[in-house]
């Protein structure tokens, strides 16, 4: 927790060592995998979670399944341009004669942008909107309680509650409740009597 | 710091932390005129690794890996069971134990008791299910990693289970267990209003700050020492597997 997770799918060997050692000085971040083909690659996806992709261009262009199972990941991805012929609208790419400054930027630049929406964030600070979960949460209301209160869907709350626990490192609505007492965020007497779940 | 030369008892004497550590190495007080090394050697320890894991202990700035590093996965392994064992018999009835007698004597509210004992049967549970993750599956996984890792040709079964798992993605969700003790400390030091046994107080506060620095020792050891290690065996095997 409190890194971001980066799989490589690079099928150069060169490219692929490069981008590692390039990552490596980047705090913050973990290699989780690397792979040098598109069906390794593809296999894994099936199976797990990816927070940051870097991919070369021939295995993107294998893996167009992944990204259909995987919303959200396209705007994650890095792709990594041989030549200056986009085949694809993809956000993030790097060309492979880009200055190490440049790369190291876009994916700083990258990491911040999402780190956020990941459970797997890169800072431990709850943001306002997520305090203000954690008070209600303490009060003993449902994620479909809190997201009335707040205007926001159920799907919203449920993500803003894993950010929580993944950021605290605590799971329970009672691990919660004695974090927002000690910090300030909610008292005892507001607390509701049976925090349970 | 302790050395190998050193009188077993003076180490002891002059570093009473060390205490919780004998009896993960099975090793009983009563050293006599014993060195460090004597009495390692005596219980069949490896005096190099008992003294890396004592002066770790000893030093929070100590940035462990180095010396550690020498040492086998599964001798690394054995030493982390047995603390988990001192954890879950010993340590945490423990202080629940204390927990529950200072809320019997005390004048909370009902809603204060209360909070106080979800909580902590909350967190007992985390606390079992995490450990009981690493027992059954985590160490099992990396034992057979570093046996695979030995042989000529890894068993096709584990070259297909590395193919979509890697040690990176338990490290990813391993909690700290020490986070919500560190809360339970400050709730009673802050917000819970003053107990009258403030001896049993005082005792429950020195019980979970013991803790919550064994189990940072325990978590850095997991962290910085056995994860990396896996994922560069992990990394070593699937580079031979690819390349035949
Ligand atoms: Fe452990
Ligand atoms: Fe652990």
């Amino acid at each position: 927790m409190r890194f971001s997770g980066f799989i490589l799918a690079i099928d150069s060997y060169l490219v692929r060592k490069g981008t590692v050692s390039l990552l490596s000085r980047i705090p913050d971040i973990r290699i989780i995998r690397e792979f040098s083909a598109a069906d390794s690659f593809r296999q894994y996806a099936t199976r797990q979670d990816i927070d940051f992709l870097v991919i070369s261009q021939s295995i993107f262009d294998q893996s167009s399944a992944v990204f259909v199972s995987h919303p959200g990941l396209l705007e994650r991805t890095i792709l990594l341009k041989e030549d200056s012929v986009s085949h694809l609208e993809i956000h993030n790419s790097i060309h492979l004669w880009e200055e190490k400054e440049v790369i190291t930027a876009k994916i700083k630049r990258l990491i911040e942008l999402h780190s956020s929406s990941l459970s797997t964030s890169g800072s431990s600070e709850l943001t306002q909107r997520e305090k203000t979960i954690v008070r209600l949460v303490s009060m003993g209301l449902t994620n479909r309680q809190i997201a009335e209160e707040l205007f926001l869907s159920t799907h919203t709350v449920t993500t803003h509650r894993k950010n929580i626990s993944s950021k605290l490192g605590i799971k329970s609505v009672s691990g919660i409740t004695v974090y927002a007492i000690v910090n300030n965020i909610i008292t005892i007497e507001e607390v509701t009597s049976k925090p349970s779940e | 710091m302790i050395s190998r030369d050193m009188l077993m008892c003076v180490a002891v004497f002059e570093n009473m932390q060390l205490l919780p550590l004998f009896p993960r190495f099975k090793m009983e007080l009563g050293f006599g005129e014993k060195s460090v090394e004597e009495v390692c050697k005596t219980h069949g320890v490896n005096t190099d690794f008992f003294l890396e894991i004592a002066n770790s202990y000893l030093d929070e700035a100590y940035i462990p890996g180095e010396g550690l590093s020498l040492f086998s996965l599964g001798t690394v392994i054995s030493y982390l069971k047995e603390t988990h064992t001192y954890y879950v018999e010993t340590a945490l009835p423990m202080v629940e134990e204390k927990i529950y007698l200072l809320l019997d004597q005390s004048s909370l509210s009902d809603k204060e008791v209360n909070l106080v004992t979800v909580f902590f049967n909350d967190y007992k549970l985390e606390f079992l299910t995490h450990i009981l993750e690493e027992e059954q599956h985590i160490l099992p996984y990396i034992l057979e990693l570093e046996k695979q890792s030995a042989l000529k040709k890894p068993d096709s079964e584990f070259a297909q289970k590395l193919q979509s798992y890697s040690i990176r993605e338990f490290e990813q969700g391993h909690d700290r267990l020490e986070t919500s003790l560190e809360h339970l400390s400050r709730l009673i030091i802050k917000n819970l209003p003053p107990f009258e046994d403030f001896q049993l107080c005082q005792q429950v506060l020195g019980d979970l700050s013991d803790l919550v620095k064994d189990l940072t020792d325990h978590a850095n050891m997991e962290d910085k020492i056995l994860i990396p290690r896996v994922a560069e065996l992990e990394k070593q095997l699937i580079s031979r597997i690819d390349t035949p």
